[in-house]
């Protein structure tokens, strides 16, 4: 018996010196290492003290007390009593799981979707809060990150369109797409639902009593995406479209949207709709399917309204 | 009590292994059985888009794109909606990918177009700049192979009862019917017209040519395939 506590005391502190020589410059400087040191020691000493006192049971100790009906092979079991902590852990994993079943793993699990939305809500209440009352160079500032991310691809980083192939946003209308709409009409719901300009059949001059003809088609084109400039353009224009559009060229509430310049309400509705013209179609950037959230939307639109705004100033 | 299964050690392993795996079999299987179900809004691809897809394993385009939006912020900002397992009900393999040196392009469909594909297939770096995407200007004169795709499309239909030729509810209510013909002409004839419509929203005048004299250049599958995932 002896021998066994002398060696297993040997054994500890040979692994003691071990550890020790590994890591023992760095022990001094943090208390943390010193704790975890200690821990080590003790988890150590109980070791050795607990197989000790079985090794030292196996030795000594004399059967007594009674047996259980069972054997196998010859060998018995006592009839023990249940130790009272194994007992109470062991009922109190039955409460648990009574718990877990109706409570916990139905409503309390990890969920990788729930965590997701918690951060987006977290995010838009952050969000919301920080800019609720958003400066007009905040907006063209935000508007500009997120045209890099979401329009650039087809508008260009410069928003030109890169040759054709999408709209060039720093004027707001070449001719060819005035045409396309005025022959095709528009139901890209811009102004609201349902509210859609007629085709060229349904366009009529209330100068000459007739449908819009070519050659008018042609002028009036040329007139709105030059910005407004021109007689003859002008007097197709006041015939034809002020109607809706406004003699200006400012458009009406609900009726037809300001053509003359990029508002923002007409950038964030095409935004929203998506819009079909004589480069193509646009895809929507609806909201709803998660792609620009309303106060980016009108981001984007003052940035392209002040694009606009500062090529024309020069 | 427990007597008669300790003395049967093949009865009292059966035991076990239904106690151990009867939390597995409640919580996990319900999930498995509910997330393989197609999501509602998922809809079989038409052969034209097949043919398409044919074109994305074969030019490995999923070495380089994924197509799974991870449920985070920074995703879906970026790429939408995340995606979800039923959404995958009909892909045949899956194109998950595991790499993106590229962008992931599960919801393309959704915010790209027709056009866009067509510039950037031909020459990615006129729509990206910078973009480390190779062109892939072969796919605008090689043809896509319609014959596979259809004899796809018979396949899973067959054997794994996709439902072409059946009424599908999409997300915002309306139904959408996939067609599948029963004879390989009519295929045809329904993919010619599907890819007029793609080629009438491209630039490119051989492309255009080649789809008025009844081919299908692999250009137009793939547009239509890419159009479709959304």
């Amino acid at each position: 018996m002896k021998n066994i506590v002398v060696v297993s005391i040997l054994i500890s502190f040979v692994l003691l010196g071990i550890i020790f020589s590994y890591v023992g410059d760095i022990i001094g400087d943090d208390l943390v290492n010193i704790l975890s040191m200690l821990a080590a020691i003790i988890i150590l000493g109980l070791t050795v003290g607990v197989g000790l006192k079985y090794v030292n049971q196996m030795k000594n100790d004399k059967a007594s007390g009674q047996l259980a009906d069972e054997n196998w092979d010859g060998i018995g079991e006592f009839k023990n009593e249940l130790p009272v902590g194994w007992a109470v852990s062991f009922l109190s994993t039955i409460v648990w799981s009574i718990w877990y079943w109706f409570s916990g793993y139905p409503l309390w699990a990890y969920s990788q979707i729930g965590e997701y939305n918690e951060e987006v809500k977290a995010y838009n209440k952050k969000f919301e809060e920080k800019h609720a009352s958003i400066s007009d160079d905040e907006l063209k500032a935000m508007g500009q990150s997120v045209f890099l991310v979401n329009c650039a691809p087809c508008h260009g980083v410069g928003a030109d369109g890169m040759d054709g192939k999408a709209a060039n946003l720093t004027k707001q209308f070449d001719s060819a797409s005035v045409k396309y709409v005025i022959k095709n009409g528009s139901n890209n719901g811009l102004i609201a639902e349902g509210v859609m300009m007629p085709d060229r059949n349904g366009l009529i001059n209330i100068n000459t009593g007739n449908a819009i003809s070519d050659e008018e088609i042609n002028v009036v084109s040329d007139y709105v995406a030059n910005g407004f400039v021109g007689s003859k353009g002008a007097e197709v224009f006041a015939g034809v479209c002020s109607a809706c559009h406004g003699t200006d060229g400012t458009g009406m509430p609900m009726v037809a949207p300001n053509i003359k310049n990029f508002s923002v309400d007409l950038v964030t509705a095409v935004l929203q709709h998506g819009k079909t013209g004589a480069i193509g179609k646009m895809p929507s950037f609806k909201t709803e399917d998660m792609r620009l959230t309303a106060t980016q939307q009108k981001a984007v639109a003052t940035y392209i309204t002040k694009l606009k705004e500062e090529q024309e100033n020069g | 009590m427990f007597h008669w299964l300790e003395e049967r050690p093949f009865f009292f392993a059966v035991g076990v292994f239904t106690v151990v795996s009867f939390a597995g079999l409640i919580e996990i299987l319900p999930n498995f059985a509910e997330a393989s179900r197609p999501t509602v809004g998922t809809k079989p691809y038409s052969t034209l888009e097949l043919a398409g897809r044919h074109v994305y394993i074969a030019d490995s385009c999923n070495a380089c794109h994924s197509q799974l939006i991870r449920p985070f912020k920074s995703e879906t900002d970026r790429y939408g909606m995340y995606s979800l397992s039923g959404e995958y009900a009909y892909d045949r393999p899956f194109l998950w990918g595991s790499k993106r040196a590229g962008p992931d392009l599960h919801r393309v469909g959704a915010y790209r177009t027709t056009d866009w594909h067509e510039n950037h297939m031909w020459e990615p770096v006129s729509v990206v700049p910078g973009s480390i995407m190779p062109a892939y200007k072969h796919m605008f004169s090689n043809q896509a192979d319609i014959e596979t795709a259809y004899a796809e499309a018979v396949t899973v239909n067959k054997v794994f009862n996709v439902p072409y030729n059946t009424n599908i509810t999409m997300r915002d209510g309306s139904t959408a019917n996939v067609k599948l013909p029963a004879t390989y002409d009519e295929a045809k004839a329904d993919v010619l017209a599907e890819a007029k419509i793609i080629a009438s929203g491209m630039k490119n005048q051989d492309v255009k040519d080649a789809v008025e004299r009844g081919e299908i250049p692999q250009i137009v599958a793939l547009i239509a395939y890419l159009n479709s995932l959304k």
